[in-house]
């Protein structure tokens, strides 16, 4: 743990100044006192401090006052609020301020410790995120616009797509639920020549086979109850376009030869209609299920396939590209921390274990729904391996065997510690190492006490 | 008894003389009606200000100690300072051996910190902060290499008569 951090406590009452300073000084930290709001101004001035503890309730300068003026000279100060019974509803304000946490005191030491954790843990991170991130920036600006993928196989998929876009050739997108196929649609129309054109995208799967007739074709007025009203279909919206049939593998075989038709004439009318519409748009389809297997069993009609299959891109599944968890993670963190508002920075290592050691059955999809998660319910800075316990319980079954070693060994040390309830010299005696090595992993990995 | 065992234990662990004085009372002050506890801050000035000869002094109270800051402490004392204070409230165990190995770990705790120690990072010393019970109880009662030597420092420039006040 650094001796160089300095914390400053902002409180007028004396006792619980003291009672700070000394509980910090014990625990190897430097610590300033200021009495009052005015005096903390003064002394940040005089000494740079990374934490400050300030007093909710205080004459003069309140907390919350201090709290804008800290985080308008100090921006990356973490400031934690100290707040008594009853006022936990202006603590609640201060972190919507930019406050990093509140203690309600009196506190238990359990609370404090595992505060100065976090706070610790956080600082530590984010002074290597400033080393990373102009290496960071570099590869992202190689991606496109919303694409976050480190790996080789999603960069392959990204080399076949800037092959493929500027043609017209129809491409067949496959991959299992939620990795994205829709993004990749949409890639592909962004770097077409009709990328001006629109995008009209319509999933097969989820409407009923007549609803899904006339929303492709449109209809004429009259043409069946309830159309009151003629109405284009998507086929004649895609004009100059691209048309994305998500799941194609849903549609029925008289739909498939309606579909056949036109791809061929280029040609089709409007239900209960005579007039011939002319479309011209590219096709894109995707589905996450296995159509070759679906045309053997007759399902799926093999002229169809040959018309909307001339190129096959496979989208790989997250599990075999979980080195773009990480960068997925923190692209989701951001996200939805400018929705919610929330101050959160990253995560510990002992979390980006936890995602990287799940299969994501869900892919993408899921991941982005697990981080919305502990983005609700994190509080501190940092989303640790509390926020992400859920995972933890309800994926044992998913659970990989194709972690890298290094990835392992954190999960394997975290295991030992946690069956032998965190006695060092047991769990170092079963790992087969010494004592000092596994204090040094731990610190170094940031294993954390489950 | 507990007080036997832990001059027992602060002469052999911490290799310091002990000599056990006759109780004193708290000051009227240190105790918190609201909260229902002595506050310990307060307590410790009022030990360190007791004229009796004593570098060092560890107070050992059977009532509930806290700090203005936090909820309850198991010991609190003066970093670099005279006097230590230690509550067995918290300790207590069906089993007699438990509940006497935890009181002697927390005086030695608390008397690392008069000898100037500040927390330790090794798991198992006996300086490493323990915020709870079942933390306390993982420790060894015994100081990491580090923390010996130090203490061995410390004493070897203060020539050390403790003094136990209960
Ligand atoms: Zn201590
Ligand atoms: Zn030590």
């Amino acid at each position: 743990m650094s001796l160089a951090t300095q914390i400053m406590v902002v409180d007028d009452e004396e006792a619980i100044c003291e009672a700070l300073e000394a509980w910090f000084i014990k625990d190897g930290y430097r610590v300033e006192k200021a009495g009052s709001g005015f005096e903390a101004l003064e002394r940040m001035a005089q000494v740079y401090c990374d934490v400050y503890f300030v007093d909710i309730k205080m004459p003069g300068m309140d907390g919350l006052e201090l709290l804008g003026k800290l985080r308008e000279k100090q921006p990356d100060a973490d400031v934690i609020m100290i707040t008594a019974h009853g006022s936990i509803q202006t603590a609640v304000e201060a972190m919507k301020l930019g406050a990093c946490d509140y203690l309600c005191k009196p506190f238990d030491p359990d609370q404090l410790s595992l505060l100065m954790e976090r706070v610790l843990a956080s600082k530590a991170l984010r002074e290597e995120n400033q080393v990373l991130k102009e290496q960071l920036m570099e590869k992202r600006e190689s991606l496109w616009d919303g694409f976050i993928a480190q790996s080789e196989a999603m960069h392959q998929v990204f080399s076949v797509i800037e092959d493929v876009a500027p043609t017209q050739t129809p491409v067949h997108i496959t991959g299992e639920t939620g990795v994205g196929k829709e993004l990749i649609a949409e890639a592909i129309h962004m770097q077409s020549r009709h990328s001006e054109g629109p995008f009209i995208a319509i999933n097969c799967g989820a409407m009923s086979e007549t609803l899904l007739e006339s929303e492709l074709f449109g209809h004429e007025r009259g043409a069946f109850t309830g159309a009151v009203k003629a109405r284009r279909g998507r086929l004649e919206m895609a004009n100059k376009g691209t048309l994305f049939l998500d799941e194609i593998g849903e549609i029925s075989p008289k739909m498939q030869v309606s579909l056949l038709r036109v791809l061929e004439e280029k040609q089709f009318q409007r239900l209960g209609g005579s007039q011939p519409i002319t479309s011209d748009f590219r096709l894109l389809s995707a589905t996450h299920r296995d159509l070759p297997q679906l045309i053997r069993e007759n399902q799926f009609r093999d002229d169809f396939f040959y018309r909307i299959n001339v190129i096959t891109l496979k989208v790989p599944p997250l599990r075999e590209r979980l080195e773009d968890v990480p960068a997925l993670a923190d692209h989701f963190l951001d996200i939805y921390v400018q929705e919610t508002g929330k101050r959160l920075e990253g995560f510990t290592q002992r979390a980006l274990g936890m995602l990287m050691a799940y299969a994501w059955p869900g892919n993408v999809r899921e991941l982005r729904n697990v981080i919305e998660r502990a983005v609700v319910i994190a509080r501190g800075k940092i989303i640790g391996a509390e926020e992400l316990t859920f995972l933890d319980s309800a994926s044992s079954d998913c659970r990989l065997g194709t972690l890298t070693l290094h990835e392992v060994e954190i999960s394997h040390i975290s295991a030992v510690l946690d069956t032998s309830n965190w006695n060092v010299s047991r769990a170092a005696k079963q790992l087969g190492i010494d004592r000092s090595t596994l204090n040094r992993k731990i610190k170094r990995f940031q294993i954390e006490r489950a | 008894m507990a007080v036997s065992i832990i001059a027992a234990n602060l002469q052999a662990v911490a290799g310091l003389n002990t000599n056990i004085l006759p109780s004193v009372e708290p000051p009227d002050n240190a105790y918190v009606p609201v909260r229902g506890q002595f506050d310990a801050t307060v307590i410790i000035k009022k030990l360190a200000g007791l004229e009796d000869g004593a570098p060092f002094k560890l107070g050992i109270m059977a009532q509930d100690l806290c700090s203005p800051i936090l909820s309850f402490v198991y010991g609190e004392s003066q970093l670099g300072g005279k006097a230590a204070l230690v509550s067995l409230h918290r300790l207590f165990d069906d089993d007699p051996e438990l509940y006497y190995q935890r009181a002697a770990k927390i005086s030695l705790h608390e008397v690392g910190h008069l000898l100037g120690l500040g927390h330790c990072w090794e798991n198992f010393c006996i300086m490493h902060f323990s915020s709870n019970i079942a933390a306390l109880d993982s420790l060894s009662i015994s100081f990491c290499p580090a923390c010996e030597y130090e203490i061995n420092r410390r004493l070897s420039s203060i020539v050390a008569d403790g003094g136990l006040v209960r």
